[in-house]
Order: C-alpha cells, then structure tokens, then sequence
C-alpha cells in the first residue's frame, strides 16, 4: 500500500472540491498565478502534534488559501473577490475547520497587480504506511 | 538521577480493550481523596478516610467512523448503564493503570466551525490497579 501523505491526502482534496468554482486552482505556493485563482499554502503554525502516542504521526493540519482576482476596477474587483470566496466557502467539503477571511489587499506579483486575500482552513492528517 | 521527562506522546489508552489513541488528545487519571483532620489535644491529625478516582478524556467526537468510541459509550451508556468498561492507561512504557469506569453519553454537537471535540469526566470504579516494571 502506498504511504499516505499530506499532498494527497489533504492538499489535493482541497484543490479538486474548489476546482468547479475557481478558474485556476494550486496546491502549492505558484510561481505565477493566473487570476481569478485559489492557492493551498501552509499556514503558520502549519503541522500540530496534537494527539495521544506515538505509534502513527497524528497532525492538525492549518493552511491558508489564498484567492487573487484581478483588480482592474476597484469596485468589480472586490465584488468578484466577494463572490469568488463565498463560492469557494460553499464548495470546501466536511472534514475542514472553515475560519476567518481576511480583508482583501493589493498584491504585486511579477509585472502585475491582484486582489488577494486568504481563508483560514485546518484539519487533521494521520500517516499511514 | 538524569531528569526524565514524559509527554503526552507516551501515553496510550485502551476503553474496553479498543485503542482510542487517534482521536484522543487528553487522558487524566485522579483521585480526590478525603482527609479527615482531628484537633486534638497533643496536635493535630490526619486521616485519609476515602478516595474516588476520576478518569477525564478530551477527543475528537468519532460519531459515524468504524468503531466509534462515542457510539460504543453511548450504547453502553443506554443498554448498560451500570455495568462497567475495562479501561488501560499506559503513562510511559513501564507504568501502566488499569481500572473500570461506568460509560457516560457522550456530549453531541459543537460551535461553528471548529471540530467537534467530546470531553467526558468517568467515574471510575474502585481503585486503580499498577503495574510497574
């Protein structure tokens, strides 16, 4: 049986559920995201021992997705943002803790400025194999 | 002696014989034990006349997984409420407290969004019994 690990397990499943309601979606820090997108990064504290023994690595796992529109027009811009995380929000299956999104602030990422802001997500991963 | 230290990492804890290691995040075995003082004429003194064990667990709720700690104390806590459950309490490789508890219902629900945790206080039956080694 192949290990498990926190990409498949966690990360990835993420990605896939929120797939249908964000054009670009990445399970890791992008190099250069294409707007409207939602990116899984790790949080921190990012991996909490959090459980009895030591027999499995048990783990509270805390992430953020952050999610960049374009910000061509101030008011259109924070309207998809609205949109794009309440989207979001409702396709984020059972299994994570759903916290608090910040406020949007300008980014500059390469030549280009975006909209972003990030949503405060954790769960709980148990190694096997 | 060199300091010895111990963590939560060292324990395990098995409630009827299944090992709840994965969902739990706290295990607390402790007694309250009742002293009685008497002001005598010498000086005072002490009697310790009763002792009842505590055994408090913090989990995360399990409702719906295969073999359920909070279905199997609810079950046990409906259809045998007074029949007790054998628990292991293993502090550290060497040390390990066994007694009974009598099953509990499990609280339900929790606050948005956080995970659904279970804090349960048993009432342990009689004294503990140890094994060092």
């Amino acid at each position: 049986m192949t290990a498990s690990s926190i990409l498949t397990s966690v990360r990835t499943p993420l990605k896939t559920a929120i797939q249908g309601v964000a054009a670009n979606t990445y399970d890791s820090v992008p190099e250069s995201p294409i707007v409207p997108f939602a990116a899984i990064v790790p949080n921190t504290p990012y991996l909490q021992p959090s459980f009895l023994g030591k027999g499995n690595v048990k783990l509270k796992v805390n992430l953020v997705m952050t999610v960049g529109v374009a910000i061509y027009d101030n008011q259109s811009a924070l309207d998809n943002m609205e949109k794009l995380v309440i989207s979001i929000l409702a396709a984020i299956p059972s299994g994570y803790e759903v916290g608090d999104v910040s406020n949007p602030i300008p980014l500059n990422i390469g030549a280009s400025e975006i909209l972003a802001c990030e949503i405060q997500l954790s769960t709980y991963y148990t190694q096997t194999n | 002696m060199a300091t010895t230290v111990i963590t939560g990492r060292d324990l395990a804890m098995t409630i009827a014989t299944k090992n709840y290691d994965e969902q739990a995040t706290s295990a607390t075995l402790s007694a309250d034990v009742t002293i009685e003082t008497y002001d005598t004429l010498y000086s005072k003194a002490y009697k310790s006349i009763d002792s009842q064990w505590t055994f408090d667990v913090e989990m995360l709720a399990d409702w719906g997984a295969a073999d359920s700690l909070c279905e199997a104390l609810w079950t046990a806590a409906e259809s045998a409420p007074n029949t007790a459950l054998a628990v292991s309490l293993t502090a550290v490789t060497g040390a390990v407290f066994s007694f009974n508890v009598l099953p509990i219902f499990p609280s339900v629900g929790g606050s948005s969004p956080d995970a659904q945790t279970v804090s349960m206080s048993f009432t342990v039956v009689g004294t503990p019994t140890e094994t060092f080694s």
